[in-house]
């Protein structure tokens, strides 16, 4: 009786097992996220810091970076975000990374943006979704490594995740 | 839904060597918000939205954008870039459908 039934419920769940790791992987692998895995994830915005950033100092990039963003969000589904970073953007010394996060976003990672020299100049703009009033984050990753941030607190009056 | 995938693309006018340009950019789509079933827990399927944005110029990738659920409906994306030369600047969008829009302009000096 082991041999039999056991056998069989091992495969199919093993197959199952199999199954569920190749979706996941079909949703991570659409065009390579550098982590292997889906990029926005249901966490935290800590967890969310963690994972990206791992435990590298962020310093206060006030003076650098502009984040242009309303103060009060009317409708949370569609909010302008605007990043300018004050950078030469020569090949020895660019903006890599711009990161958007939204604190109480469900998905609090939005969007990680990599600019080239070539870019002219470090800016980024996108619509982004807000669930509920919260802090948002802009965070920049200069080509030397260094991690600046500046938040912004925004009042939002409908919230625009369903999730 | 038959305009998913349609994109737009805005350049200023009259673009001068050396410039650095702004461009906006539109895609159509409806980028799924995450469902939940009445108890709360997440359905689990392939949600369809945008995960990636890639643009480039005379063939060299100048921005990328990775981009997940909290990105709005119908998503607007800007950016810059350093007109050297005439050419081609062209975005493409990816879902998680592995759907693939482009838009592109030719970049030209007056």
């Amino acid at each position: 009786m082991t041999d039999g039934h056991g056998v069989t419920r091992r495969t199919v769940l093993i197959a199952l097992g199999t199954l569920g790791v190749a979706a996941a992987g079909g949703l991570a692998a659409a065009p390579g996220t550098a982590h292997g895995q889906v990029f926005g994830q249901n966490e935290s915005v800590e967890e969310a810091m963690k994972r990206l950033f791992g435990g590298k100092t962020i310093k206060d990039g006030s003076a650098a970076i502009k984040l242009d963003i309303p103060l009060i969000a009317e409708n949370g589904a569609v909010v302008p975000v605007f990043v300018t970073v004050d950078s030469p953007m020569t090949p020895t010394s660019w903006v890599k990374h711009i990161y958007v996060l939204a604190d109480k976003n469900r998905i609090p990672v939005v969007t990680r943006v990599t600019l080239a020299p070539d870019a002219g100049r470090a800016y980024m703009g996108a619509n982004i979704r807000l669930g509920e009033s919260g802090d948002v984050r802009a965070i920049v990753e200069q080509s030397d490594g260094t991690l600046l941030q500046v938040k912004r607190d925004v009042k939002v009056t409908v919230g625009g995740c369903g999730g | 839904m038959a305009d998913i995938g349609k994109v737009r693309l805005r350049v200023p006018s009259s673009i001068k060597p050396g410039d650095v340009v702004e461009v906006r950019s539109l895609v159509i789509h409806p980028m799924e918000r995450v469902e939940r079933d009445p108890q709360g827990k997440i359905v689990q399927k392939n949600y369809n939205y945008i995960n990636k944005v890639i643009v480039t110029y005379l063939g060299k990738t100048i921005a990328t954008f990775d981009t997940t659920q909290s990105v709005a409906e119908n998503p607007f994306f800007s950016f810059t870039f350093k007109a050297t030369d005439p050419g081609q600047l062209k975005v493409q969008f990816l879902d998680t459908t592995g759907g693939r829009y482009e838009g592109t302009v030719d970049i030209k000096f007056s």
